[in-house]
C-alpha cells in the first residue's frame, strides 16, 4: 500500500477554537475511507487543509508526496465535493458539467451523462432554482465523473432522498471497482455507508479518536443486557464504553467478546447484541455531552443530519 | 490482498506528469466566460440603452436650439458627457463578480489561487481590448456622422481624447480605463474573499479616511489650484495613462490578498 | 449484513451456503469480487477478503486471468467443517434455552424427534 496523504502534527486554530488539533493521519491509496464525527468536530477543516483550501497553523501535510497548497500537480488529482459549494448566480448544471472536464484530466463525460439521467438532474434550470437535492446531485456527479485519484465527499447528500442516496452509493461502488481510487466520505449517515467503508476515521473535538480498519471495528463492541446485578457481575473488570439503567435492568456496551465470553454471558442470563458502527461512533464521541443527555446521544446525532 | 483488477490510472502514489500550467490557467479563463450573456450580452444592452436615452436628449437639444452659434455651444457642453460612465461601472461590477462568484467555484474545481488570478486577469485584458476596440469604432462613427446627426457626444468626450484624437490614442485610453475598472473591482472583492465583512468595513473606512484626509490637506495647503493645474497639464490622455499605475497596483495587491484566501460556504 | 461480525466472514459464509446448497457446483465459476460487492453493496476490498478466506481454505481456487472457481471436494470439506460447528452453534444454545424454559432433556429429545418426523 502507498500513502496518498500523510499529515503529521497538523493543527489549525481559529480565534478561539482549535478546529484540528495535532492530527497524525495516513490515507492509503485505492481505499474508501469514512471520515466520521459530530458537527463541528473538525471534519471539513481537516479536508480543507488536505486540499490546500485552508492554511495549516502548524504541522506538515504531504499529498501525493508534496505540499498541496497552491500545487497544481497535486490539486489536479484531487476532487473535493462539499455540501456548501457555491455556484455563480446565472449558472446551470450544464455550465458546471461542461467546465469540470477542463480541470479534471480523468473526467468521463459518458459517465457524467449517465449520472445526470440517474439523478434526473435538470440541466437547463438555473442552479438557484434547483432543489437542495438537485444541488447536491451536481456535486455528487462532479465528484464521481472527475475520477480524481483522491476524491473527498463532504456530506454530499443533503436533500437527496433515500433512492438518490442509494444511487450514489451504488454508482460509487461500481465505478470504484472499475477505477480504484482513494475516496474519503465524510458523513453523518454512518449506518447507510458503513458497509462501503474499508477504513474508518473518527474525529472528535479536532482530534482523531478512531483510525481503524472497518472490519476490525465491526464487532469490536457488544451490548449486553439483563438484570443490573448480572450486568454488573459481568462487566466487573472490563472497560465499559457506555451503560444505561432502568429500574433493576441494565445495558452496557463493552469491547470485543470471544465466543467463550459470549457463552459465559448467555449462561449468566444476559442478552448479547451487536453494536452498529453508528452506535460505536456515537458512544465514542458523545463524551463531550453532559451525562444526563448521553442516553439521547443516538437521536441527537440523527437530528444533526437535517440541521 | 484483493483480487480486483489493478488500478487503471494511478498505479503509483507519486506524480507522473505535471499538468500543463497554461492549460489550467486557460481553463479558468474559459470558466469566467462560461456565461456569454453576462459578459458579452448585458454590457452591450446597457450601452445600447444609454445610447438610446442620449439620442433622445440630443434630439431634444437639437430641436430646441435652432441658432447655429448656440448649437456649437451645446456641442461644446456635450463633450463633458458622462453617459458612458455606467458602462464602466458595469465593468467594475463584473470585476467584483468574477471574484465573488467564481473564486469559490474555481477552487471547488481544484484550481490554484494563482491559476485563478492569472486566468481571470487574462479575461480582463481580453475584454478590455475587445470593448476598447468597440468604443474606438463607435468613436470613429460618432465623428464621421458629426455626432449621430445631432451633434451628440458619447464616445468622443473629453476624457477619452476629445473630438480629434487619433484612433490609437482612443483605443489605448478606452482599454486602460476598462482595465482600471476590472482590476480595481476585482481587488476590492478579494478583500471580501479573504477577510469577509470586517475586511470590507476596514477597507472602506480606510479609503474614506484617506480621501477626506487628502482633501483636507489639499484644502489647508490651498493646493486645489495645483491639483487642477496638474490635471490640465497632464491632459485626459495623461490622466488615463497615470491610471495604469493604480491598475497595476490593484492587480498585484489583489493577487497577494487572494493567495491566502479561503473560499467559505 | 449484520453488525456483530466482520462482513468478509459473512460473505465467505454466503458463498459456502451456495456451495452446500448446490447453487455453486464444484468446478463452476463464482462471481467476481466486484459482482459480490455490487450485489451486497459492500466494499470490493471486503468482498475480496471474504473470497480470499475461502481460497486459503482450499474451497475456491484462482485461474489466472479467468476468475475464481469452486474446488473439487469443496462441498465435502464444507459439510465436515459445518458438522463440527453444529454442536457449538446450534445444539448448545438450544440446550441452554431449553434449560431456561424448564424443558427437560427427555422432553427436548422428544421435540426434536417430532420435528424430524414431520
Amino acid at each position: 500500500m502507498t500513502a496518498v496523504v500523510e499529515a503529521r502534527g497538523l493543527t489549525k486554530r481559529y480565534k478561539n477554537v482549535t478546529a484540528v488539533d495535532h492530527v497524525d493521519l495516513t490515507i492509503e491509496e485505492n481505499t474508501i475511507y469514512g471520515l466520521l464525527g459530530r458537527n463541528g468536530a473538525g471534519k471539513t477543516t481537516l479536508m480543507q487543509l488536505l486540499t490546500g483550501q485552508e492554511f495549516a497553523g502548524s504541522g506538515s501535510i504531504r499529498v501525493f508526496g508534496e505540499d498541496p497548497v497552491e500545487n497544481a500537480r497535486v490539486l489536479s488529482r484531487i476532487s473535493f465535493i462539499k455540501e456548501s459549494q457555491k455556484y455563480p448566480e446565472d449558472f446551470t448544471a450544464r455550465h458546471v458539467l461542461r467546465s469540470a472536464p477542463w480541470f479534471f484530466p480523468e473526467w468521463d463525460a459518458e459517465f457524467a451523462d449517465r449520472l445526470v439521467a440517474d439523478f434526473r438532474l435538470p440541466l437547463k434550470t438555473r442552479i438557484k432554482k434547483l432543489s437542495r437535492g438537485q444541488l447536491s446531485a451536481i456535486g455528487v456527479i462532479t465528484g464521481l465523473a472527475s475520477r480524481a485519484p483522491l476524491t473527498f465527499f463532504d456530506e454530499p447528500y443533503l436533500g437527496l432522498d433515500a433512492v438518490a442516496r442509494q444511487i450514489f452509493y451504488d454508482r460509487l461502488l461500481e465505478d470504484y471497482a472499475e477505477h480504484p481510487r482513494t475516496v474519503v466520505l465524510s458523513t453523518h449517515l454512518i449506518d447507510e455507508v458503513g458497509d462501503l467503508l474499508e477504513h474508518v476515521i473518527v474525529i472528535d473535538d479536532g482530534a482523531i479518536v478512531i483510525d481503524q480498519d472497518a472490519e476490525s471495528l465491526r464487532g469490536s463492541a457488544s451490548t449486553i443486557a439483563g438484570t443490573a446485578a448480572a450486568v454488573d457481575a459481568f462487566t466487573a473488570g472490563r472497560e465499559v464504553l457506555h451503560s444505561e439503567r432502568l429500574g433493576g435492568l441494565a445495558t452496557a456496551t463493552v469491547g470485543r467478546l470471544s465466543a467463550a465470553e459470549r457463552a459465559e454471558a448467555s449462561a449468566a442470563g444476559l442478552e448479547v447484541g451487536p453494536v452498529s458502527l453508528q452506535q460505536l461512533v456515537v458512544r465514542t464521541t458523545a463524551g463531550s455531552v453532559p451525562a444526563a443527555t448521553s442516553a439521547d446521544a443516538s437521536t441527537s446525532f440523527d437530528k444533526e443530519q437535517s440541521a | 490482498m484483493t483480487s480486483y483488477s489493478p488500478p487503471a490510472t494511478a498505479t503509483a502514489a507519486g506524480i507522473a506528469d505535471a499538468p500543463h500550467r497554461s492549460h489550467r490557467i486557460l481553463a479558468v479563463s474559459r470558466l469566467q466566460l462560461s456565461n456569454r450573456m453576462s459578459v458579452f450580452g448585458v454590457p452591450w444592452m446597457i450601452l445600447g440603452f444609454i445610447f438610446l436615452v442620449n439620442l433622445v436628449i440630443w434630439w431634444i437639444i437639437y430641436q430646441s436650439v435652432a441658432d447655429p452659434a448656440d448649437r456649437t455651444d451645446a456641442l461644446e457642453g456635450l463633450q463633458y458627457s458622462g453617459a458612458s460612465f455606467y458602462f464602466f461601472v458595469y465593468m467594475l461590477v463584473l470585476g467584483v463578480l468574477s471574484m465573488a462568484q467564481y473564486f469559490p467555484l474555481a477552487l471547488g474545481l481544484s484550481a490554484t489561487r494563482r491559476e485563478f488570478w492569472f486566468g481571470t486577469s487574462l479575461v480582463f485584458v481580453l475584454l478590455s481590448v475587445l470593448y476598447g476596440v468597440g468604443f474606438t469604432v463607435l468613436a470613429t462613427i460618432e465623428r464621421a456622422t458629426e455626432g449621430w446627426g445631432f451633434g451628440g457626444r458619447m464616445f468622443t468626450v473629453v476624457y477619452f481624447g476629445g473630438w480629434d484624437a487619433p484612433w490609437y490614442t482612443r483605443l489605448l485610453l478606452f482599454t486602460s480605463a476598462f482595465l482600471f475598472f476590472f482590476f480595481v473591482g476585482a481587488a476590492i472583492a478579494t478583500i471580501y474573499q479573504r477577510w469577509r465583512v470586517n475586511g470590507m468595513l476596514a477597507f472602506f473606512a480606510t479609503l474614506g479616511v484617506v480621501l477626506v484626509g487628502a482633501a483636507v490637506l489639499i484644502t489647508l495647503g490651498s493646493g486645489w489650484p495645483a491639483v487642477g493645474a496638474w490635471f490640465a497639464s497632464t491632459g485626459a490622455a495623461g490622466v488615463v495613462a497615470w491610471g495604469l499605475i493604480p491598475t497595476a497596483v490593484a492587480a498585484v495587491v489583489g493577487y497577494l490578498v487572494l493567495r491566502r484566501a479561503t473560499p467559505r460556504g | 449484513m449484520d453488525d456483530s461480525r466482520p462482513i468478509f466472514v459473512q460473505i465467505a459464509e454466503l458463498i459456502e451456503n451456495d456451495i452446500l446448497a448446490g447453487t455453486l457446483p464444484e468446478e463452476s465459476q463464482v462471481p467476481s469480487t466486484n459482482e459480490f460487492a455490487a450485489f451486497h453493496r459492500i466494499n470490493p476490498a471486503t468482498a475480496g477478503k471474504g473470497v480470499n478466506l475461502l481460497v486459503d481454505e482450499g474451497i475456491l481456487y484462482k485461474r489466472r486471468g479467468i476468475g475464481m472457481f469452486v474446488a473439487t471436494g469443496a462441498r465435502e470439506r464444507l459439510v465436515s467443517k459445518r458438522r463440527e460447528q453444529f454442536q457449538t452453534q446450534y445444539v448448545r444454545p438450544l440446550v441452554t434455552e431449553a434449560a431456561k424454559l424448564g424443558i427437560s432433556g427427555a422432553a427436548l429429545v422428544d421435540m426434536i424427534r417430532e420435528e424430524n418426523d414431520a
